[in-house]
């Protein structure tokens, strides 16, 4: 992570997702904090350039103002100077759609419908739940020595845990873990299966996938909902049919934008962390040992495990009006991207920042985000990952890495797309 | 000095309660209120605490006086 050549600020281009698929970034990260913590990286291509902002404050003072730095223009980097011609496609950004990509007022309005059921009170009403599907999971595998640990186990917990709070079947569940991958990972050639062998790893083929993963998605859940409409259950879906937003009930388009960020958001990033967890658990073997020794440490452990991974490398943010970050004057109408990752390993607020450390105290990470949009699914993400290392540790206490992990080609998510692991078989 | 906990944005996260249990108290319907008037001189660094951790920024000061 350190071999590579020292670093100048001429080398550094953020947009280039090959560090992040290498594991690199920290490294880029580090020299940015000390050297250039609020950094302008042009645009490659057709897509806007952006500051970069990897300190801690800097990323909280800007989350503090939703209504000064906007989330409706797009919430990634990867925002495009001209827009392309919207094709067959129509608008796939949802940019103003959906939860993420809105601001307040609507906003408040709209994340008021469903935040009753994310609450820690109602989350910790789901962990039998949690527990019985994480069981089947591990059921899945304890015959064996050996199995993909994303494929298997990671990505089926929170897929379960969010397609049953939609009310969906689960012969749907394998579509949903495919095309979410199709649009998170579109820039991935092992998601583009789209495309033709000989054109994947272009541009080109990342739109393709995108588009093919939302056309896909979009479908489905056009049907979801029409069945809801004329037979309303009692999962999310059917309560975004019967909802109001200032008097006026949601659209169908607003229904299924709510439905499309719903299942990304809720199987992608646990999906991360999880993974995410275990390998670093397994980089650590005195840690690992220290908590296996002792569970109850457990909370704390999943903290430090999210700061370690922070599982959404970023956001990004639209500038309405001038405004100053640590002296640097941002004018309105240029982006700024919050590196989460950084900001959670920055000296000036955690010691010893590299040292992953299962009983850190205080651990006020980012990695769910700060303020208006905090992550809403963090409840849980955080009994997820407990059930799970409670569970895993439990049945298969010598599980291990074999095999090196391979990561998601994306500078917006520290995705692990595959990890060998080998354990002890168990009842 | 007076604080607010804006009750449109609580989700219950409970860090505020955490912070200065004084000060703030998690209802069962899962908002935080504030349950003092006037928050007392010896409160005020736990209150400057719990506003910086509240997960969604719903806690401010209202009046300096």
């Amino acid at each position: 992570m350190t071999s590579a050549a020292p670093l100048t600020l001429d080398q550094i281009n953020l947009f280039d997702p090959t560090p992040f698929e290498m594991g690199e970034a920290h490294a880029i990260f580090k020299y940015l904090r000390n050297n250039k913590p609020v950094f302008w990286n042009d645009g490659p291509e057709n897509l806007v350039g952006t500051w970069n902002l990897t300190k801690f404050e800097d990323v909280v003072a800007v989350s503090r103002l939703p209504e000064t730095f906007i989330s409706s223009t797009g919430i990634t980097q990867m925002k495009l100077a001209v827009p392309e011609s919207d094709g067959l496609f129509g608008d796939t950004s949802g940019n103003g759609k959906m939860l993420i990509t809105m601001d307040p007022p609507r906003h408040v309005r709209l994340r008021r419908l469903v935040n009753k059921g994310f609450t820690p009170r109602a989350v910790a009403a789901m962990e039998a739940h949690i527990r019985e599907i994480t069981t089947e999971i591990l059921d899945g595998i304890a015959g064996r020595r050996s199995c993909d640990f994303v494929l298997e186990v990671s990505s089926q917990l929170p897929l379960a845990v969010i397609c049953g709070m939609m009310g969906l079947e689960k012969k749907d569940w394998p579509l949903m873990f495919q095309l979410t991958n199709k649009v998170l990972g579109a820039g991935d050639p092992e998601y583009q299966t789209d495309v033709p062998e000989d054109q994947r790893g272009s541009r080109e083929a990342a739109n393709m996938t995108g588009a093919m993963g939302f056309m896909q998605m979009f479908a489905f859940f056009g049907q979801q909902l029409q069945k809801r409409r004329v037979d309303p259950e009692s999962d999310l879906i059917s309560l975004l049919c019967g909802s109001e937003v200032d008097g006026e009930a949601l659209n169908d388009e607003e229904i299924l934008w709510f439905c499309f960020l719903l299942i990304l958001a809720g199987n992608e990033t646990t999906r991360n962390a999880i993974s995410g967890g275990l390998i670093t658990l397994c980089e650590h073997p005195d840690q690992r040992q220290k908590l296996q020794s002792d569970m109850s440490l457990l909370p704390s452990a999943v903290e430090e495990i999210l700061r370690w991974v922070s599982p959404v490398t970023h956001m990004a943010r639209e500038c309405t009006r001038d405004t100053e970050i640590r002296g640097q004057l941002i004018r309105a109408g240029e982006r700024v991207t919050m590196w989460y990752p950084s900001v959670n390993r920055d000296e000036d607020i955690f010691p010893n920042a590299d040292t992953f450390d299962i009983t850190r105290t205080p651990n006020d990470h980012l990695a769910f985000g700060i303020g208006e949009h905090f992550c809403l699914g963090a409840g849980f993400a955080r009994l997820e990952l407990k059930v799970m290392f409670e569970e895993l540790f439990r049945r298969f206490p010598d599980i291990d890495m074999d095999g090196p992990a391979e990561r998601l080609r994306s500078t917006f998510i520290g995705g692990i797309k595959h990890l060998p692991v080998r354990y002890t078989p168990a009842g | 000095m007076k604080v607010q906990v804006n009750e449109d944005m609580c989700e219950g996260h409970g860090k505020c309660q955490n912070a200065a249990p004084a000060v703030f108290r998690l209802r069962e319907d899962d908002v935080s209120e504030v349950i003092v008037d006037v928050v007392p001189a010896e409160e005020v660094e736990r209150v400057e605490r719990a506003i910086r951790l509240c997960p969604r920024q719903a806690i401010k000061w209202v009046s300096q006086t």
